[in-house]
């Protein structure tokens, strides 16, 4: 049976609870009548022999480019650089995407005798990652064969010595990366997209580039006329990386790019039933529902949270291509497209939707009250083209429990923006201004993200700027169940249960307000007409 | 009067204690330095004594080698090579962990194995009293220098083996670092030539994916024990071509290990045998091309959230 | 005249010692040796002394103490028993020279009170806190007003004063602005004795009456770089951000506040929890003096940094390697007197009126009591910070206010007297 595509549900007497995330749990809500529901396309079948559609794919790349093979000669510098922890999300089941993919870039330079390789992870600002998470994404036999040697880099944005400025674009934008990577024969990019964002220029431009090439478009004024991130016609990020990388490419160095996409199996077997569409739940799936979320209501939190991030996902390659990197990114898109698209007709008032416990920036660690904001407001809000799904002025509600509490290791410097800058003001403009530099600069954060596991000094107020667009769009934002303080902290208004919300936010759009829920995840991509 | 000094000695009550502290050295005295035999100096004739050689028996027989079985299920191929060899021998095998030498104790029939004895690096088997006595008893082991033939080791290995002791070597020096052989050394050839006993060269698969080099993880696995056929040498063969023929016997053991005995032979006789040292590239592409079974065992890849979150104090 | 006295009654001190170690501060007064009692007008001790009937008296952290037992035996030998508590007083005059009009005193007991010429070095220069002739003259021993057997104090209907420690209270000033003048003086004091060039990272442990008035000092008189309070409840905090601070933190919190403001690197255990900084602020005045305030200020100044103890503290055990590895300088700061200011040397009890009056410092009395309900009014005060209140104090005055408590800035619940609560 073919995968059936994403549609809208209107919701009527019938039709039963709806389930929404709730940070490590979730809940069944009974959504007002007339709510329209959107559910995404169902997982399209992975490739049946993911190997060899990688082999093949080497050797017929697509655009202005030969295939892998030929690039590749002895006495050659070659780097591999792969997207780091952020992506996939939840991670993957063994064998990863990465690690059958850098496999067989491998074979092909042992084959051709290439001595001096290096792999890089690209993670821009985000968090080094450790050794377990680098084996899970690159497998235990890459993993032996470059770590023990020290070839195994994660890039490092703060370390001079291995930045090279490859001049300005036309925009005046700075572009600096990653020195091995820039001064390599050959750069191959080992990119998974999960969302339209991702990929293309922004691999490399982003994944392996520096503060000061950042802040060109990670900023406020960039951030607002991105409407949204997803759509590549209408993203002033996705226009300045894509200047940025044509640069790149101008200045000599050679990007060999791997792109490949998964379908939205986000669940394993244990938890299908949130995969599925719940006037589909069987008589197991209800039963293994009650269980869970009995079982978790139980089960103190800090299990429940190592329970819920060692959950790995099944999801499975549907495409991959390699080659000219515009080339590739276009039929990337196009298979995202295929996997994540709905329809979806106007906007309405109110737009609801439950976040789970995972967002990029938080895998195996906790979700802080930031990463709720971004996750909500940056990342699902933004899973639309042409029009957002709420009109302008309306309300957006979330459901997740927003603990005021912070991984210290991982996010030293949210403690530090939620308990000062926040608490003083949320006007992006003002924070942007008066404290970007001393969180970019600050000395301890900047050894802590080179030496530790730490998010970069910038990196939370990158998380708030992310929530541009939607601030600046919604009337008011509420989080049902969250913790209030820190809810009143964020600039939102907290509600106990999703009722309260929807009295509070007829208060901003009037009184039986048209409600829109987002039945993520699993992802899909709205364009609403 | 003078006041009659008694010399009575100053015991007392502090008896034990004088007995218990050394005595200080007055200063003009010039004391020897204290000798310790230890490393290659060290006396090994009392592990060979007999009460010690059966209470040895005792733990390789009941109880080495049934932990062993369990923990690592051997499977051995060639023991009838070790048929035709009369007096005493010398197996030379590769090296790739500490559990070698006892695995390969304890596949050997009974006969030979209480009549064996095991080179062992004196720089780090008898560094110490206790690491010294645990090794000469647990494993009858001598000391030998890793590189070079030492005088005194290599005199104590030929009586020994003249008076009917069998020897293990590894005759790589050294347990391998990568996965891959490292070059023969002349130690189990010199002996060979000068006491004129055959060399079976002997090839361990698997100890590696066990407990490897520079790793406290044991994993138990299946491992697999080949005994070639014997080599003597010829008149004409100097200790360091003969070292390079047992190399190469050992060679095809191993390729036989990774593919089939009949492949390996015919490989063995075009001299296509695939090199014990592995492929001269750079460090990864050695690694890419280890057979599984040469490969350390990899721990789990699983993240623990450890963190304590942070919270903050509430009013 | 009615008066709490606090009489010498070894055994009850010792009741209160425990009490207070059980039950809690302030509950120790139940059983300890305060008395509500009738007591004869006190005798002028000599010339230039008046009578003064107070109409307002606050209730101190250093009053708390000593009641419940926990003040340092240093203090043993400069008091007199039995003595009236209360220090911090506004009252009306009966004659001199201020008669007829309201006045604060300022409690030290200096040469001039005791009637000792020429003054001790420290009086002479006007650090009347500094007095060394505290135990002599014709007073009997007491450091201040409050603490001596001969002057009375502010927990009663009548004392008396010595026209010197007398101020005047301008027109415009409420009683219970004035009422504040006293720990405005001394927070005035702490402030200078800072000694902040500007510039400074200052941080403020505890925002009792004391911290709040420190932070609002220091925002007044000196030129702090930036000024963190560190306030352990709500009330607490949202008065130190309205005071001037620029940014308030919890206690617990204070370690990373002042990394942050000083861009400072860290020691931390394995987990990311801050253990030790290797620089820090600037100024650290510790409000708190308790046992572990002290150890707070040395975790968070930088090497060669100033920490300043302005509240009262007890015998402690704490650490001292950091202080001499990093060259810290402890400084203590008592009282008032003189202060060295640009425009020249101004009494310090003069700079606290002008601050009162700045940052309207009377909204941090929270409640008042009469004298008769001396045991809610001390437990209200040991419990303050908790009960969202600041100061408490007693009112003496006739009419109206003088048999219930009314709800003043800060405090989130009205309190009850004995008698049944009337409609404000």
């Amino acid at each position: 049976m073919s995968p059936r595509p994403g549609f809208v549900l209107e919701v009527d007497k019938s039709t039963p609870a709806t389930l929404m995330w709730h940070g490590e749990g979730f809940r069944l809500e009974r959504l007002p009548v007339g709510t329209r529901i959107v559910y995404g396309p169902e997982p399209l079948d992975p490739l049946a022999d993911p190997d060899s559609a990688i082999r093949q794919a080497l050797e017929n790349p697509l655009g202005d480019s030969q295939p892998l093979r030929s690039l590749l000669f002895a006495g050659m510098r070659l780097t591999i650089a792969f997207d780091d922890i952020s992506l996939p999300l939840p991670p993957m089941r063994s064998p990863d995407v990465r690690q059958r993919v850098i496999e067989a870039v491998l074979d092909l330079a042992a084959d051709a005798g290439v001595d001096d390789v290096v792999l890089i992870a690209a993670l821009a600002l985000h968090r080094r990652m450790t050794d377990p998470e680098l084996r899970h994404a690159l497998g235990d036999r890459v993993f032996e064969a470059f770590a023990p040697q020290g070839l195994l880099l994660q890039h490092d944005a703060e370390d001079p010595s291995n930045l090279v400025h490859l001049g300005l674009t036309e925009h005046g934008e700075d572009v600096e990366i990653n020195k091995r990577a820039a001064e390599s024969d050959l750069l191959v990019y080992v990119n998974i997209n999960l969302v339209t964002m991702d990929g293309g220029h922004k691999s490399v431009a982003t994944g392996l580039a520096s503060y000061r090439s950042l802040k060109h478009h990670h900023n406020v004024r960039t951030l607002l006329n991105s409407r949204s991130l997803m759509d590549e016609h209408n993203s002033e990020l996705r226009n300045s990386n894509w200047r940025m990388g044509r640069l790149i490419a101008a200045s000599g160095v050679k990007i060999f790019q791997i792109e490949t996409t998964l379908n939205t199996n986000t669940f394993p077997d244990q938890m299908a039933f949130l995969q599925k569409r719940e006037w589909e739940w069987s008589l197991r799936d209800r039963a293994t529902f009650l269980a869970a979320s009995s079982a978790l209501q139980r089960t103190p939190a800090g299990l429940s949270r190592k329970i819920f991030h060692s959950v790995e996902a099944p999801h499975n390659l549907t495409s991959v291509q390699t080659g000219e990197v515009e080339a590739v990114h276009h039929s990337t898109l196009a298979n995202i497209y295929r996997q994540q698209l709905v329809e979806v007709q106007g906007q309405t008032d109110v737009l609801t939707m439950g976040l789970p416990y995972i967002c990029p920036y938080n895998v195996n660690s906790t979700m802080n009250p930031i990463l709720v904001a971004c996750l909500g407001l940056g990342y699902f809000f933004n899973l639309y083209r042409n029009k957002p799904l709420v009109r302008e002025g309306g309300v957006l509600i979330l459901s997740h429990p927003t603990p005021w509490e912070f991984n210290p290791v991982h996010h030293p410097s949210y403690i530090d923006f939620f308990e000062q800058v926040l608490a003083e003001t949320t006007d992006l403009f003002e924070i942007e201004a008066k404290y970007e530099e001393s969180f970019a600069t600050d000395p301890w954060y900047v050894h802590l993200y080179r030496t530790s596991y730490a998010y970069h000094g910038v990196h939370p107020l990158y998380m708030w700027y992310w929530c541009a667009h939607a601030l600046q769009h919604l009337g008011r934002v509420i989080v049902v169940g969250g913790d209030r303080a820190a809810v009143r902290r964020l600039g939102f208004s907290p509600a106990s249960t999703l009722n309260d919300a929807l009295e509070i936010a007829e208060d901003v759009v009037g009184r039986d307000p048209t409600i829109t829920h987002l039945h993520v995840p699993p992802l899909l991509l709205a364009d609403v007409t | 009067m003078t006041k009659r000094v008694r010399g009575e000695a100053t015991l007392g009550r502090g008896g034990a204690r004088f007995v218990a502290e050394r005595p200080t050295r007055p200063g003009g005295v010039v004391a020897d330095l204290p000798r310790r035999k230890l490393g290659i100096d060290y006396d090994t004739a009392w592990a060979r004594r007999y009460p010690v050689r059966l209470a040895r028996a005792i733990v390789l027989d009941d109880f080495s080698k049934p932990v062993l079985r369990v923990a690592l299920s051997p499977r051995v191929f060639g023991l009838e090579h070790l048929d035709p060899v009369e007096g005493p021998m010398i197996l030379a095998a590769n090296h790739a962990s500490h559990l070698d030498t006892a695995l390969l104790l304890s596949i050997l029939p009974s006969w030979l194995r209480h009549r064996t004895i095991v080179a062992a690096a004196a720089d780090y088997f008898f560094d110490r009293h206790w690491k010294a006595a645990v090794w000469s008893f647990g494993l009858g082991a001598i000391p030998m220098e890793r590189s070079k033939v030492n005088r005194r080791s290599a005199d104590l290995a030929a009586r020994l083996i003249e008076d009917g002791w069998s020897l293990i070597i590894f005759p790589e020096g050294g347990r391998t670092a990568d996965g891959w052989g490292r070059e023969f050394k002349g130690g189990a050839s010199y002996l060979a030539k000068r006491c004129g006993v055959p060399v079976v060269p002997v090839h361990i698969r698997g100890t590696r994916a066990v407990l490897a080099k520079s790793s406290s993880r044991f994993r138990p696995g299946s491992t697999e024990i080949r005994l070639g056929d014997a080599l003597r040498p010829d008149d004409a063969e100097d200790a360091r071509k003969f070292a390079a023929r047992i190399e190469l016997a050992v060679a095809g053991l191993a390729d036989e290990a990774e593919s089939d005995w009949w492949s390996a032979r015919r490989r063995a006789a075009a001299g296509t045998t695939p090199p014990f040292r592995g492929p001269e590239v750079s460090a990864w592409r050695r690694e890419w091309a280890l057979p599984d079974s040469a490969r350390k065992d990899q721990p789990p890849a699983r993240e623990r959230l450890k963190h304590k979150p942070w919270k903050p104090d509430n009013d | 005249m009615k008066a709490l006295q606090f009489e010498r009654n070894l055994s009850r001190f010792a009741a209160a010692r425990v009490a207070s170690g059980l039950v809690g501060s302030g509950k120790g007064v139940r059983v300890g040796p305060l008395e509500l009692v009738e007591i004869e007008p006190f005798a002028l001790p000599g010339p230039g002394w008046v009578r003064v009937r107070p109409r307002l008296a606050g209730i101190c952290g250093s009053d708390l103490a000593t009641l419940d037992g926990r003040s340092s035996r240093y203090f043993e030998q400069i008091v007199s028993f039995p003595f009236v508590p209360g220090h911090e007083v506004v009252c009306d005059v009966d004659s001199g020279n201020l008669e007829g009009r309201r006045a604060v005193i300022e409690p030290v007991l200096g040469c001039a009170t005791r009637g000792i010429d020429p003054p001790c070095p420290g009086c002479a220069s006007g650090r009347k806190g500094s007095c060394e002739r505290i135990a002599f003259g014709h007073l009997r021993p007491g450091l201040q007003t409050g603490y001596c057997r001969d002057t009375g104090g502010g927990w009663s209907t009548g004392l008396v004063a010595h026209e010197s420690q007398l101020h005047e209270v301008p027109d415009d000033l409420s009683d219970e602005d004035a009422v504040m003048v006293e720990p405005a003086a001394c927070a005035v004091h702490a402030a200078c004795a800072a000694d902040i060039a500007g510039g400074e990272r200052v941080m403020v442990l505890g925002a009792g009456t004391l911290g709040l008035c420190v932070i609002a000092a220091l925002r007044s008189l000196c030129l702090p770089g930036s000024l963190v309070a560190v306030a352990k409840h709500s009330d607490q905090r949202r008065l130190a951000r309205e005071l001037g601070a620029d940014q308030v933190v919890r206690p617990g919190e204070q370690r990373r506040a002042a990394r942050r403001i000083s861009g400072s690197l860290a020691l931390e255990t394995g987990d990311g929890h801050i253990e030790r900084l290797t620089g820090g602020v600037d100024i650290v005045v510790d409000c708190v003096g308790s046992a572990d305030s002290l150890k707070q200020c040395l975790d968070v100044v930088r090497p060669g940094g100033r920490v300043l103890l302005v509240g009262m503290p007890g015998v402690v055990r704490v650490d001292l390697a950091p202080l001499w590895q990093r060259e810290i300088e402890l400084r203590g700061a008592y009282a008032y007197g003189t202060e060295d200011r640009p425009e020249g040397p101004r009494s310090t009890f003069a700079l606290a009126l002008e601050l009162v009056r700045e940052a309207r410092l009377g909204r941090l009395v929270s409640a008042r009591y009469p004298l008769e309900s001396y045991e809610d009014a001390v437990a209200h005060a040991a419990a303050a910070g908790r009960r969202g209140a600041v100061k408490i104090v007693f009112d003496l005055r006739k009419g109206g206010s003088s048999t219930d408590a009314t709800r003043g800035a800060g405090s989130e619940r009205p309190q009850v007297a004995r008698t049944t609560k009337e409609a404000q």
